[in-house]
């Protein structure tokens, strides 16, 4: 038996980063909004926890686009600079390869002259690479919709280890090669994870959800935590509200899921609402990676500890189309390489490593040797004495971020970023359910915090262009 | 089926404006707040719907509905000629 509750202008499922920025935008411009997050914290991907003493960055861990991108623009709207501080890492990432180092500094100038002594007959290339990454016409991305990145690569570059080296941070940002990866989402991520990225809040990456938490409260909004939605009630293919687990039914004119497409559509919504061909459509799609983490909490003593808060990109060999069929057999033998982050505090070791999903039986056999066989490693390639200096070690599976977030197969990073899984309008905002809005990296090629921050503000406003509110 | 409705639609459902604010004349780019996703979208979205290809030559001439509606139209009736 369904309870009536309140009544909502907009109902939002799911706090990730995504619905946060949405719902701090719909309360802003005088909407009655509730979150609904079925976590006990906010924040999805972009959350802390604590451990022995230890605050440890769940998932993500630096911020892009902040400078120049959405980022910057929407915490400057919803003044989160008056909650948290942000400090710049300079530089923002490092990629290591058996013969060379290069990183990607603030001043992109020392980026260019870094990559252009390192690759003398590239120089010219190189500039011109460099220019249009931070200066592209909007239009050409349509042109080159159905390119590959390496599709990019080849039109400006000989040099094959200089290719690879270039698609490194496509690879640990995104989980593809570069034979695979579209080349819009490539160049997203380099404008905005590379070329302005390498931000850091102050107090761990938690403070920066429960800082959004906190004013999307301040503006009005409600956020309940740890509360499930069941299902999201439609009505003569409009949406009429949502039910919660405990059958309180909450009327809202306007339903918008950060949940990822499945759920969304066949848990939530259901699929007696959806057409064959659509269902189909969702069920051939192919989720991106998910990740095998690595979290070390250290003594003082270490003191080889590489720079803290850098992204330091290994690569071991310059295959990354094998590196990726290794990370999805789970051959982690023959990993092409892994991302190390040291806090920015010095007091804890991020490790990420592309991993499959994999099932129960597996991870419960698994996960303990991998952490150990994993620190072995890392202290043979990357921080000498490592496992003399650990207080403290655990590691998350897939299943964990699957168990913590709900991501379809604990992907990291939504669905695989294809050209062909590019663009689809319906995963945003399905044209047979008025009024329902999907918005985070399940929706179309945004990626990491720019990517999701900047979906939450266009969901935002294209309701508040229906509702004809300003922002 | 009406092409420039078609259009119009799928615009709308990009941007997120009304079909009655998005005239013939409007510009993606300056008065429908494209951009380089949505474009994309829109680009995708018509290919899919009117089922033809749209030549990565003929993209930087898609601005606006009119001209979307003309290229649409060419690459509708080139279809049927070859099929022809």
């Amino acid at each position: 038996m369904l309870k009536h509750k309140e009544a909502y202008d907009a109902v939002i499922i799911g706090a990730g980063m995504s619905g946060l920025v949405c719902g701090c935008y719909l309360a802003k411009a005088g909407m009655k909004v509730l979150i609904a997050e079925q976590h006990s914290k906010p924040g999805g991907y972009c959350t802390s926890f604590k451990r022995k003493g230890f605050t440890f960055d769940a998932a993500a861990h630096s911020i892009g686009g902040y400078k120049y991108g959405y980022v910057g623009k929407v915490f400057k709207d919803l003044e989160i600079g008056k909650k948290i501080k942000f400090f710049k890492i300079n530089p923002s990432d490092t990629i290591i390869t058996p013969d060379y180092k290069l990183s990607f500094w603030a001043d992109t100038d020392m980026t260019i002259k870094e990559f252009q002594r390192a690759f003398p007959e590239e120089r010219e290339r190189i500039d011109r690479f460099f220019s249009f990454l931070a200066n592209p016409d909007i239009k050409i991305f349509s042109r080159i919709r159905k390119w590959t990145f390496k599709n990019l690569l080849d039109k400006y570059f000989a040099d094959e280890k200089l290719k690879t080296i270039l698609s490194v941070p496509l690879f640990g940002n995104g989980g593809l090669p570069p034979t695979r990866m579209a080349a819009f989402v490539g160049v997203k991520i380099y404008q905005e994870f590379l070329l302005d990225g390498g931000y850091y809040p102050e107090g761990g990456m938690q403070a920066l959800s429960d800082a959004l938490a906190e004013r999307f409260m301040e503006l009005g909004g409600e956020l309940r935590l740890s509360s499930p939605v069941k299902k999201v009630k439609i009505k003569n293919n409009e949406v009429a509200g949502i039910i919660l687990l405990d059958n309180d039914f909450l009327l809202s004119k306007y339903v918008v899921s950060n949940c990822d497409t499945r759920q969304t559509f066949f848990k939530l919504v259901g699929r007696h609402i959806l057409d064959q061909e659509f269902i189909d459509t969702i069920k051939t799609m192919i989720p991106s990676l998910s990740g095998f983490i690595l979290y070390l909490g250290m003594d003082t003593q270490l003191t080889q500890l590489p720079e803290p808060g850098v992204n330091l990109w290994y690569l071991f060999f310059y295959n990354l189309d094998a590196a990726y069929l290794a990370a999805k057999r789970g051959d982690f033998r023959n990993i092409g390489g892994y991302v190390i982050h040291v806090s920015p505090d010095k007091k804890t070791v991020f490790v990420f490593i592309n991993a499959p999903f994999k099932n129960k039986k597996y991870w419960n056999a698994n996960k303990k040797k991998l952490l150990d066989f994993f620190i072995h490693r890392i202290e043979s390639e990357a921080i000498p004495n490592l496992s003399k200096h650990i207080l403290f070690k655990d590691a998350a599976t897939p299943l964990t971020l699957h168990r913590h977030t709900l991501n379809f197969k604990g992907a990291a990073f939504g669905w695989a970023s294809t050209p062909s899984q590019l663009a689809m309008p319906d995963l945003r905002k399905p044209s047979f359910i008025r009024n329902l809005y999907l918005t985070g990296h399940w929706t179309t090629q945004g990626l990491g915090i720019p990517g999701v921050v900047y979906l939450g503000y266009d969901t935002a406003k294209m309701i508040l262009r229906k509702q004809k509110a300003n922002l | 089926m009406n092409v420039e409705k078609e259009i119009i639609s799928i615009i709308s459902e990009v941007s997120g404006f009304d079909e009655e604010e998005i005239t013939p004349e409007k510009n993606f780019y300056k008065d429908l707040e494209v951009d380089s996703i949505k474009a994309i979208e829109i680009t995708v979205a018509i290919e899919k719907k009117f089922k033809i290809s749209v030549r990565d030559e003929d993209v930087p001439n898609i601005t606006t509905v009119k001209e979307a509606v003309a290229l649409v139209n060419k690459l509708i009736s080139e279809k049927a000629d070859v099929k022809a």
